[in-house]
């Protein structure tokens, strides 16, 4: 029934694709002509960036930046210039577009993506948002246009109206299917765009969460794994994946993602990532040390033998990753076997970078050793 | 149901949760400040609360919780300028938003990394950076000695400093906060100071009291 109801939504998506009213950009040449209530929202946008920027929420990574921008200016050349993917330094499953183009993709989802045609299908999908001015269509929907003869609109207003919370049903479904036909145009396999979606509801099962913003107004995620599977059903074409050079610009990406949800109390999402083969070697092998922190974290029966397991295990497998002797040093202190204590603390010190922020606890517990 | 808004209403004029919050400046006379757990001498010039906070609400999985605590917050210049707060959390509830108990046998990296992940996770701000987390000692005790920074909205650099330590009696803090511009740099030696005037009292090692049962109805 559900599933019925998905694709009536969607017939009716793609016989109305723009509201009345509201015309969608056909290239970066339009923007230059703007209604005055959509400069006004642009100009909220751009204070948004500002924000953003002004605050150090973005992922300074230049070459992955480029990387993401390319492969949104290969889905749409028409727009290039005018649509600016940039790296948002939060481990939440999202990516969201403000209406002037700007397009935030959080480390967190790029980390769990898998290679560049997964990335696609989200940019894909986002930068619809943007052509199709979905913020636009959503304020002159819910007739909220009082709200454009306030000078300064507040962030949140632009956050209700911008993918950051996700837009209405229809409109995502929109989205979707453009995005789609994108990522075929640009020689991207489709076949990859319903697994990034499975890999999430499979997250979002297992954290017991509410669905993450990117989904949360969207269809729900099986429906659309299964739309995505319908319309790919018939490719028969060699598209493009590439695995092996999105893999290598997310390593770094990747171990932030792990480190930020251990500092961020996101044990259950490490542990996740970390325990599953095939989720598991998209990571690189210091990622054995934050498995064993959140086990550490997590704290329950039979876990300090996990963590401790883990530690084993980065130690064996990213040998020069420092942070680790230093857990395992601090292990073996409490449980009183000075000798591989000290071990461990003075090979800690032999890898650790000069200004280590552990280096003084170190040297004070190898004094006292 | 007038009989039960009357007892509400005198049980909030008559305990901690109408706690007036009184400053006073300090001066030569009342510059030692005593708690329950814990005595500090306060810069000179500078104002206190009159009396600490005994509890606090703290927003867990959506929900406000009431959890006790012992707080005292001196500033010179207002709160959103520089402020140095005193607290002591009971093991039970030491990192409340994520869950976690405190320990005696923590170790001061151990106590930072909880504190760290508290701190984000309760306000919001996953951009809070550690600068430095180095070894301390607090009123003889081993301790951690935290530096953290985040920008604010408008770019504004916030810097803080925190001292901590756990014992058995719970999990103490000693933290500076102030805009990196101007003020933190002229007030840091006076938090220094403050670190080390710092004293555990007899008081610290009594029970724990007991959350009042009428608090728990606004909770």
């Amino acid at each position: 029934m559900r599933k019925i109801l998905y694709l009536a939504m969607l017939s009716f998506v793609s016989g109305c694709s723009t509201m009345e009213g509201v015309t969608s950009f056909t290239s970066a040449r339009d923007t230059g002509s703007l209604h005055e209530n959509e400069r006004r929202l642009w100009h909220e946008a751009a204070e948004f960036d500002s924000t953003i920027e002004r605050s150090d929420q973005i992922y300074k990574d230049s070459k992955a930046t480029a990387y993401l921008q390319k492969t949104m200016d290969k889905l749409y050349p028409e727009f290039k210039g005018k649509i600016n993917v940039r790296i948002n330094n939060s481990t939440e499953l999202n990516a969201f577009a403000l209406p002037n183009g700007s397009i935030y993709f959080n480390i967190g989802l790029l980390s769990r993506m898998e290679n560049e045609a997964q990335l696609a299908a989200i940019l894909g999908h986002e930068a619809v948002h943007f052509i199709e001015k979905h913020s636009f269509q959503e304020r002159v929907s819910t007739k909220n246009m009082a709200a454009f003869s306030v000078s300064s609109i507040p962030f949140s207003t632009l956050a209700s109206m911008s993918s950051i919370s996700g837009f209405s049903q229809e409109l995502e479904l929109e989205a979707d299917k453009m995005g789609y036909e994108r990522l075929v145009k640009a020689g991207y396999d489709p076949r990859e765009a319903h697994k990034i979606f499975q890999h999430l509801a499979d997250e979002v099962e297992a954290l017991g969460i509410e669905e993450p913003y990117f989904f949360s107004s969207h269809p729900a995620l099986v429906d659309r794994i299964e739309e995505f599977k319908r319309l790919s059903a018939n490719y028969k074409g060699k598209g493009r994946i590439g695995s092996k050079t999105y893999n290598s610009l997310m390593t770094q990406i990747r171990l932030d993602a792990l480190r930020n949800d251990i500092g961020r109390d996101r044990f259950k999402s490490v542990i996740l990532v970390m325990e599953d083969s095939k989720k598991r070697k998209y990571y690189p092998a210091a990622g054995y040390f934050y498995l064993g922190e959140a086990y550490s974290r997590r704290d329950e029966n039979g876990d300090a033998n996990k963590a401790l397991n883990a530690y084993k295990k980065a130690v064996k497998k990213a040998p020069k990753f420092s942070p680790t002797y230093m857990r395992l040093g601090m292990q073996y202190m409490k449980s009183n076997d000075k000798s591989k204590a000290k071990y461990y603390f003075k090979r800690y010190l032999s890898l650790a970078p000069r200004d280590a922020g552990d280096r003084g606890y170190a040297k004070q517990y190898l004094k006292s050793l | 149901m007038k009989k039960l808004l009357i007892l509400i209403t005198l049980a909030l004029l008559t305990s901690g949760c109408m706690q007036p919050k009184k400053w006073t400046l300090t001066d030569d006379m009342n510059g030692v400040v005593k708690s329950k757990s814990f005595q500090m001498t306060v810069p000179e010039r500078w104002v206190r609360l009159t009396t600490p906070l005994t509890w606090e609400y703290v927003e867990i999985d959506g929900e406000n919780q009431s959890m006790l605590l012992e707080a005292m917050t001196v500033t010179r210049d207002g709160a959103d300028l520089q402020s140095i707060n005193v607290i002591r959390r009971y093991p039970d509830n030491a990192f409340p938003t994520i869950k976690k108990k405190s320990r005696a046998s923590m170790l001061p990296p151990e106590v930072a990394d909880l504190y760290v992940s508290e701190l984000r996770k309760r306000s919001g701000l996953e951009r809070l950076k550690v600068l430095t987390n180095k070894p301390a000692k607090v009123g003889g005790k081993d301790a951690f000695r935290l530096v953290m920074q985040y920008k604010n909205d408008d770019g504004l650099r916030i810097r803080i400093v925190s001292y901590g330590f756990v014992d058995k009696t719970g999990f103490y803090t000693i933290s500076y906060r102030a805009p990196y511009l101007y003020y933190y740099n002229r007030d840091y030696k006076r938090f220094t100071k403050l670190v080390d005037s710092f004293r555990q009292l007899k008081g610290a090692h009594e029970p724990p009291p007991q959350i009042p049962g009428w608090m728990k109805i606004f909770t």
